[in-house]
């Protein structure tokens, strides 16, 4: 079989009015690929995260994934749109995403979070669906916790929630959006450890981060973002080693403490 | 004090309870379902129905009901068109004007009501359901109605006593609810202070039931701004930490 990227990103800009955030972008990645995505704030690296599902439009560029082209179509002003919301639907129950700020639904329970999209998107049974979420909940340490709302947890335990809610729709890509820099520093370690078990199992996750262990140790490939461009692309242990670019030896010079 | 007078009256009025309720919960529940009607149409960002909606809102937050119910039961009959039509069997009823001013009133509240609600829903939970693969019909029915309904429902629950309230004012246009009873009976002994009484201590009876059931169903509804009760823990299937 012809190995098809898991995700495959072309030539992707996006500009917010004046400012270009994202200035060409292209790499691709592969099943069981755990790629972190590095950067300075403003360096475009959770907008690129965004464009994938669609949370952002792309200015322009193309996003494939599994080997499924997102098709675009001008919009009514000029400015490209998703051509079919069926397609980005579709693509985006194969790619959950964990965000900075947990985003579990605050009117049902952690069970019904995890619950919510395999039943309610994903059609599927109930019970089976129930039985795997557990199974899940308990995987990422918070099973005793099913019945309880995201206000009354941690925040920690509100991540592992939603990390938790992101591997119940069996997804093909797992995106995170720096899931531990809303959290307590000592929460920080509960959230890495799920991820570092995830990762463990194979899965293909990108992941923009500054928990610089993380991208050192569990990652098996690190993209540098400055100025919306890739500055650097390799494993981990070339990257932090003997970083060949200027701009991402002071960078992690500057996150020494990861 | 007239014991007998009193029980007298408030028998009587009792009696006009039925068409009070009547008159307020037709209204509101026809309002409440033209009021998603409008606020979705505020939110929909297509100009001439978002122009609609203000329109009407405008109207009917800015005068007074009873010259909405003046105008609807005594300014309609003026044109010969509208006795003519198909209408004019329910326009000349002062039941059906009654009705149709108290639910035109409430949905432009109501609409704003929730309108202020849908605007408080968290962007991030819509983005996570947005994420999952969720849109249209569905993402409105789990995620964001849900959300906004729990923020309106305080305001809401003050909307439908003011609307309790308003019925009185079809009493104006004969309609024996009662109030209209009450002016009634005291057009007929010349007691206002006891008939009024007894008129408003079941007008509080009435709100203040439809207050508790209100606080219920909020209660009802919003475990999650609660204290945990770790007792009620669904059962985890075994599949424990």
């Amino acid at each position: 079989m012809a190995d098809i990227p898991a995700v495959s990103i072309r030539d992707l800009r996006k500009s917010f009015g004046a400012l270009e955030v994202l200035k060409g972008v292209s790499f691709d990645a592969h099943d069981g690929d755990v790629i972190s995505i590095l950067g300075a704030s403003g360096s475009g690296k959770s907008t690129l995260l965004r464009c994938i599902n669609m949370l952002e439009t792309p200015t322009s560029g193309e996003i494939v994934v599994a080997g499924e082209t997102i098709l675009m179509k001008p919009g009514k002003r000029g400015q490209p749109e998703p051509a079919d919301r069926k397609q980005v639907d579709r693509i985006r129950s194969g790619l959950a995403m964990v965000f900075q700020s947990f985003n579990l639904w605050s009117h049902m329970t952690v069970l019904e979070n995890v619950m919510e999209a395999p039943v309610h998107v994903q059609n599927r049974p109930r019970g089976e669906v129930k039985d795997e979420a557990m199974a899940i909940l308990a995987k990422v340490g918070i099973a005793d916790r099913a019945g309880y709302y995201p206000s009354h947890l941690s925040g920690g335990q509100q991540q592992r929630a939603a990390i938790a809610r992101a591997l119940a729709m069996k997804p093909k890509v797992m995106l995170f959006d720096e899931p531990t820099s809303a959290l307590d520093p000592e929460l920080v370690g509960e959230v890495l450890r799920v991820m570092r078990a995830i990762a463990e199992e194979g899965r293909t996750m990108l992941v923009v981060t500054h928990e610089m262990g993380f991208a050192r140790d569990v990652s098996s490939r690190v993209l540098f973002l400055h100025q919306g461009q890739i500055e650097a692309d390799g494993p981990p242990a070339e990257l932090f080693g003997a970083a060949r670019s200027e701009r991402f030896r002071q960078f992690i010079s500057r996150h020494a403490d990861g | 004090m007239d014991f007998a007078f009193y029980t007298e009256v408030i028998v009587r009025l009792l009696g006009a309870v039925p068409t009070t309720l009547e008159l307020a919960f037709v209204s509101v529940a026809i309002g409440a379902v033209m009021a998603v009607g409008l606020a979705m149409m505020r939110q929909s960002r297509i100009a001439a129905l978002d122009m609609f909606a203000r329109g009407f809102i405008f109207v009917f937050r800015g005068t007074p009901l009873l010259v909405q119910i003046f105008l609807i039961f005594y300014g309609l009959s003026q044109f010969p068109a509208i006795r003519q039509s198909w209408a004019w069997q329910y326009l000349r009823e002062p039941y059906f004007c009654a009705i149709l001013a108290l639910a035109l009133n409430t949905a432009a509240y109501t609409a704003e009501i929730l309108r202020g609600g849908l605007q408080s829903v968290p962007f991030g939970q819509v983005e996570a359901a947005r994420a999952c693969g969720m849109s249209g019909f569905t993402l409105y029915r789990r995620i964001i109605l849900p959300i906004a309904i729990r923020q309106a429902l305080p305001s809401y629950g003050t909307e439908v006593i003011l609307m309790v309230r308003s019925t009185a004012l079809a009493s104006i246009i004969t309609l024996m609810e009662l109030t209209g009873v009450a002016q009634k009976i005291n057009s007929e002994t010349f007691r206002a202070i006891e008939v009024f009484i007894c008129a408003g201590a079941i007008y509080l009876a009435i709100n203040f039931l439809l207050s508790r059931v209100i606080m219920a169903l909020e209660y009802w509804l919003t475990p999650h701004l609660r204290a945990p009760k770790i007792a009620a823990a669904p059962a985890t299937n075994g599949v424990a930490a």
